[in-house]
């Protein structure tokens, strides 16, 4: 058998996972929500870059992500985990607020 | 508290009561004004408006298990269908009054009009009404917040369901004609709404490709603004859409405004068929 071919079958292999997860490295960021509160309340991303938040709220109650600038908004349920995928970003700052309680659970994204 | 309480659930009714006129105008015209004996019972109204409340405690109840469906983006994929098959029923609504099929047409007419409306309400009420719920069950745990948001709710209830009867009366004092052309043009951009909505939900969930911000014109008008607010209701105004989101919602409101329901709106009035919409004479 070709020698050539089989070694390029087995680069082909060896390569296959370090090609997916470079294609498949999001970054991932994650916010904790405590008594109504965004922990870190600001988050710096790499601009032009799709992220992936990772939001964890430890309240009892549901709260709401929602960003006018982002264009998102997503019920995480109390004591509940969530996932939203934002950008890629032009360099900024971007505010979000929690909708269920406004007043105090306020944020940015700040794309760098 | 009782203010966010009004923004919040202001936003949530708004969009439903305007939907559910659009509704009722067009079930009122189609039954007073054809020629073809329509006659579509405003039974459906009471029976979607409850089916819609049952349908949101059990969505609202459901959430935090949906939300981890799918790596944690069960909402947005479960809401994008729910605009989808809101969609759906409309356009089968808009294209089911074709000229084909005249045996039967009126009775079949007569009883699928009124499932299609009931089903676009009932999942109109579900996803919008959860999230009061869930809101509503959050704020209430603590009891500082418990005569605030009630008053609140109820107030922002009252704001939209008083939008949604002006619109109603707005349109039907217009000429019958154009109470037709601007109901249907209202219908075509909900549809649009839907779409666009179905897209952001969809590519916040990673399920469709980021593309490009189209316009932004939160200058100008800002989403959170009261016309902001009241433009994103009545015709899903977005200060910021991406090019995909503007592509679905002119393609969809452009599939209604080709619906045989629409083109008989905006036909030449002078020309005569066997079911328009003019005065019966």
């Amino acid at each position: 058998m070709n020698k050539g071919f089989v070694s390029g079958i087995l680069l082909l292999l060896v390569s296959l996972p370090v090609a997916s997860s470079v294609f498949a490295a999001t970054p991932e960021i994650q916010i904790e929500i405590r008594d109504h509160l965004f922990y870190p309340s600001t988050i710096e991303v790499p601009a032009n870059q799709k992220i992936r938040l990772f939001i964890i709220n430890h309240d009892p109650t549901p709260e709401e992500f929602e960003s006018y600038e982002l264009n998102r908004e997503k019920v995480i349920p109390g004591n509940g985990k969530t996932v939203i995928f934002i950008g890629p970003l032009p360099p900024g700052e971007y505010p979000f607020f929690g909708e269920f309680f406004p007043k105090t659970a306020q944020g940015k994204v700040v794309a760098k | 508290m009782f203010l966010s309480t009004v923004i919040l659930v202001l936003q949530e009714i708004l969009e439903a009561a305007l939907l559910i006129s659009l509704l009722l105008v067009l079930s009122r015209l189609l039954t007073r004004k054809s020629r073809e004996n329509l006659s579509i019972p405003l039974g459906w109204l009471p029976l979607s408006v409850l089916f819609g409340l049952g349908g949101a405690w059990f969505y609202a109840a459901m959430t935090p298990a949906v939300s981890q469906w799918f790596d944690y983006v069960g909402l947005e994929v479960v809401n994008a269908s729910i605009q989808i098959c809101t969609l759906t029923a409309l356009v089968v609504f808009c294209f089911m009054f074709n000229s084909a099929n005249r045996i039967n047409r009126a009775a079949m007419l007569n009883t699928l009009a009124p499932v299609l409306m009931c089903i676009i309400v009932v999942l109109g009420i579900t996803r919008e009404v959860s999230e009061i719920i869930l809101y509503m069950n959050g704020v209430l745990s603590n009891p500082v917040n418990v005569s605030p948001a009630i008053l609140g709710a109820i107030m922002a209830a009252g704001i939209g369901v008083s939008s949604g009867i002006v619109l109603y009366f707005l349109i039907l004092s217009m000429p019958v004609i154009w109470s037709y052309r601007v109901c249907m043009l209202l219908l075509a951009l909900f549809a649009g709404n839907m779409a666009s909505q179905a897209i952001v939900l969809l590519t916040q969930a990673d399920w469709l490709p980021y593309t490009a911000e189209l316009w932004n014109s939160s200058g100008l008008i800002p989403e959170y603004s009261v016309t902001g607010q009241l433009l994103y209701a009545l015709v899903g105004y977005e200060a910021n859409p991406s090019v995909l989101q503007a592509v679905f919602y002119l393609l969809s409101a452009l599939l209604i405004a080709f619906s045989p329901l629409f083109l008989l709106a905006w036909r030449n009035s002078k020309e005569t068929n066997d079911y328009d919409l003019r005065e019966n004479t």
